[in-house]
């Protein structure tokens, strides 16, 4: 019972990282109709502004966090502006390798010149919290879990109750009707990414703060899964998306906890396949394209 | 008004005018010294012209207030918005009821509706409709071409393609006839009425 527990409150606080990664997807698709293959990578450019920024600047929080936004939202207006905006309207193959690119060179580029192994992040904010004496949760994963709900939090109002984020649902769905009434495509375009970046680069140091390490691959693992739960919850309601994310954390924290940690993949695929078989829109269904 | 048949190239017109296609050659000129094929979509709204697209293309995830919203979507005063969709709810009150509902629950009529308050939150110069009577009963018809009459009224021009051909020139003043791409007859309303091929074609034949 106390596995189960245990393995409840990491599954949702991985997935609450996986939910911040999914939705900088699922924004990004459904704006600029491109899959950002470079997202994760953008994740993973984060964590390391915020490992820099600790290691040289201070190592408050607060300072930590808003260079990992910073250096994330960077790489993300650069993407947009001299990659994506380039690219817009061609063929999907080529913003696919446009994307990947991107990708290949972040991730090769940080492993030249910061590390091809986790490089450890500043402990100065890591201190365990027993919950009691079988269950523990680490102050850093409270931190974790606290950044990635807020970021979900404001994304959801963004989307909901902003003019732009308003603009953001109607180019989703029809992004000629939106032009025509007065929403400038690209401009919104860019805030998205932007958003995305952001949003993706402060989620990575609070996983930062939580592995005490930053590593130029941890993309892979964020971005394979963030991708799958876009899959399955379909990218039209980011509520979807969230929960998706939440349950795929506690679903493979239960796989490790139960059977191996190394089915724990298995178990996702499993996942993403039977439901794109029975629903190929996911379960709550995804905007036309 | 424009008539053509399927396929005249009617609804290409106003997506050209709208900036959403780009015309191979030519240009278009609004107010006499605007030329549109040099602009953005957006940028064309701005100068005052809005659109009811054919088939309405409602934001369907939107809620009817939030359509509203996204037509004023120019307009950045919140409160400004707010009094604007206030006058359309007013004049709409069925939209007033159905506010909160999503704008893809709504029956045809409702959306026509809202298609027409959501071209008009914006407070534009001239409208574009493309035919705002597709697939109406014929009650919910005589409605929207009362609008159509009250819009025009009101000092806004209006654009209409239409299929209901004969309702349509009875509201509008002055008719262009359009085949494959080219107008082959245009004038006042009520010669194109009279006009042979048009009352063949659009009309029943004679009568
Ligand atoms: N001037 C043109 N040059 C080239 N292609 C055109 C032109 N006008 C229309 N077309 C093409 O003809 C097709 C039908 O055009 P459009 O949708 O404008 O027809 P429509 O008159 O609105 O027909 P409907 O009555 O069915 O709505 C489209 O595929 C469009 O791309
Ligand atoms: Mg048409």
């Amino acid at each position: 019972m106390d596995l189960f527990l245990q393995q409840l409150i990491n599954g949702v606080i991985i997935g609450s990282t996986y939910a911040v990664v999914a939705i900088g997807f699922a924004l990004v698709f459904t704006v600029l109709r491109v899959i950002n293959f470079a997202h994760p990578e953008i994740f993973m450019t984060g964590m390391f502004a915020g490992l820099l920024a600790g290691s040289h600047i201070s190592d408050n929080f607060f300072v930590v966090l808003i260079f990992g936004a910073i250096g994330a939202g960077a790489v993300g207006l650069t993407l947009e502006r001299f990659v994506l905006r380039p690219l817009r309207g061609r063929d999907v193959l080529m913003t696919l390798i446009g994307t990947l690119g991107v990708a290949i060179m972040l991730q090769n580029g940080m492993a030249k010149f910061m590390s091809p192994d986790p490089v450890a992040y500043p402990k100065s904010l890591q201190v365990s919290l027993l919950l009691s004496d079988d269950i523990i949760l680490t102050s850093t994963q409270a931190v974790n879990f606290i950044v990635s709900i807020l970021l979900l939090a404001g994304v959801s109002f963004y989307v909901r109750k902003t003019r732009y984020g308003r603009a953001t649902r109607a180019i989703a769905e029809r992004p000629d009707v939106a032009a025509a009434f007065g929403v400038d495509v690209n401009r919104v375009s860019q805030v998205t990414v932007a958003l995305a970046s952001v949003m993706a680069g402060i989620a990575a140091v609070s996983v930062g703060i939580l592995y005490g390490s930053a590593w130029a691959f941890v993309g892979l693992f964020y971005g394979l899964k963030a991708f799958i739960c876009m899959l399955v919850a379909g990218n039209r309601y980011f509520e979807g998306v969230i929960l998706v994310a939440m349950m795929l954390g506690v679903i493979e924290a239960l796989v490790t906890g139960y059977v191996s940690s190394n089915f724990r993949d298995v178990a996702a695929f499993t996942i993403l396949i039977c439901v794109l078989y029975f629903r190929p829109n996911g379960l709550f269904g995804s905007y036309d394209t | 008004m424009i008539l053509g048949s399927n396929g005249a190239g009617k609804s290409t017109i106003i997506k050209s005018i709208l900036g959403l296609v780009k015309p191979s050659r030519g240009s278009i000129l609004f107010e006499g010294e605007h030329e549109l094929t040099a602009l953005a979509p957006h940028q064309i709204h701005k100068l005052g012209i809005s659109w009811v697209p054919e088939g309405r293309q409602l934001w369907g995830t939107l809620t009817v207030y939030d359509n509203l919203r996204m037509g004023g979507f120019i307009e950045a005063d919140d409160a400004k918005i707010s009094q604007r969709i206030g006058e359309m709810l007013e004049r709409f009150p069925r939209l007033a009821e159905r506010r909160d509902q999503v704008a893809g629950s709504l029956s045809g009529g409702e959306q026509q509706m809202v298609a027409l308050a959501r071209a008009l939150v914006s407070g534009p110069k001239l409208i574009l409709m493309d035919e705002p009577s597709l697939g109406l009963a014929p009650i919910v018809i005589r409605d929207v071409f009362e609008l159509v009459k009250e819009i025009n009224a009101s000092g806004i021009s209006i654009l209409m393609v239409e299929q209901n051909v004969r309702q349509a020139l009875k509201v509008a003043k002055w008719a262009y006839l359009l085949e494959v791409g080219r107008v082959v007859e245009n004038g006042p309303s009520d010669e194109i009425a009279n006009n042979e091929s048009v009352r063949e074609i659009f009309l029943g034949g004679r009568h």
